[in-house]
């Protein structure tokens, strides 16, 4: 028997797609974002607000993951922009070369492309697409331990989003205590909170994005 | 369940190792896995016996070799080693740290023949 030396990443392959799809948007200078939150926590509320306030100015597109269906690819072409749904079947969340497969899709110059990934704290923090940052989201009704449960989400995510506020009087959530959490995990993250229902909270977050896109615009690189 | 993705990368890397080291079959996988990934040694083997028939892993075992999460402060310099993946300095309790080891996923070698 003989033994030789690999040391080789099993997930090399992921990583370097992930870097070709980043070029790619980064030639278009397209904000990518990758949005990730449990099922229900609220993705496509966020992004129904999001697109709404940035497709005036903004060419908007969304890519939408989901094991199966088209629910939400439905509710979104609601705001008329250009919505790619990719169904990942038996996978539990979007990798690089999901993402790759729907790029000759993309005709057009987008200036923001928001990716819902698969509902789940798990999985999608563990593949890159090929995005410009993680957006998690969290929502109240989920309990404010999850940062310590989930932490390499938390860990990878530049922003994350508290959902579903107006039910802090209803839910045994401490704001404090969560954003301790998050902060634990990433002293960087920066956190907002909202309520994707009655639209409190937005008006921060789209000053941020609003920075984030004008730093791509000018074709920025990390 | 992520892992069935990731064992058929795996199974592919190793069969692309033995293709080049001229290996007919592979005996063992020695695997090299942080602490701070999502990935259960458990699934791993579960997906692995169901991919690996008919390539030259067939007969293949993993040997997983894990790797304790080694972090840094920014703040006061000290390393741990820390059990839980809670980013916080045992230390001095700061939470500005860096995460030096932990976040491996990759095969160290193949053994075969």
């Amino acid at each position: 028997m003989r033994r030789v030396e690999v040391l080789k990443p099993v997930l090399v392959s992921n990583k370097q797609r992930a870097q070709e799809n980043r070029k790619k948007f980064d030639s278009m200078n397209s904000l990518v974002i990758n949005i990730i939150a449990s099922p229900g926590a609220g993705k496509t509320s966020f992004i129904y607000r999001v697109v709404e306030h940035f497709k005036r100015n903004y060419r908007v597109l969304i890519i939408e993951g989901d094991i199966r269906g088209q629910v939400d690819s439905e509710c979104l072409l609601k705001l008329k922009v250009d919505v790619i749904q990719i169904n990942t079947l038996t996978e539990c969340h979007l990798d690089a070369f999901m993402i790759a497969q729907v790029l000759p899709k993309i005709k057009k110059k987008y200036d923001l492309v928001l990716v819902e990934n698969v509902g789940n704290l798990v999985c999608p923090a563990e593949f890159e697409i090929g995005e410009d940052f993680k957006l998690a989201i969290l929502s109240t009704p989920e309990g404010d331990d999850k940062p310590l449960k989930y932490p390499l989400l938390f860990h990878l995510s530049k922003v994350v989003v508290i959902n579903k506020c107006d039910l802090l009087p209803y839910v045994d959530f401490n704001l404090k205590k969560a954003k301790a959490g998050f902060k634990k995990e990433n002293p960087k993250i920066r956190i907002f909170d909202v309520s994707a229902k009655t639209g409190k909270g937005f008006e921060k977050v789209y000053r941020f994005l609003e920075r984030e896109l004008k730093v791509k615009k000018k074709g920025f690189k990390r | 369940m992520h892992e069935y993705s990731v064992t058929k990368s795996l199974v592919d890397l190793c069969n692309q190792e033995a293709e080049k080291n001229k290996f007919a079959k592979i005996y063992k996988i020695n695997l090299k896995i942080g602490k701070f990934t999502g990935f259960s040694p458990d699934s791993i083997n579960f997906y692995f016996g169901y991919l690996k028939p008919n390539t030259k892993c067939s007969n293949a075992e993993i040997i997983f070799d894990e790797i304790p999460i080694r972090i840094k402060c920014k703040d006061c310099g000290k390393e741990n080693i820390i059990d839980e993946p809670i980013l916080m300095c045992p230390n001095c309790g700061k939470t500005d740290i860096e995460i030096i080891s932990g976040r491996e996923f990759f095969v160290e070698s193949i053994e075969g023949e």
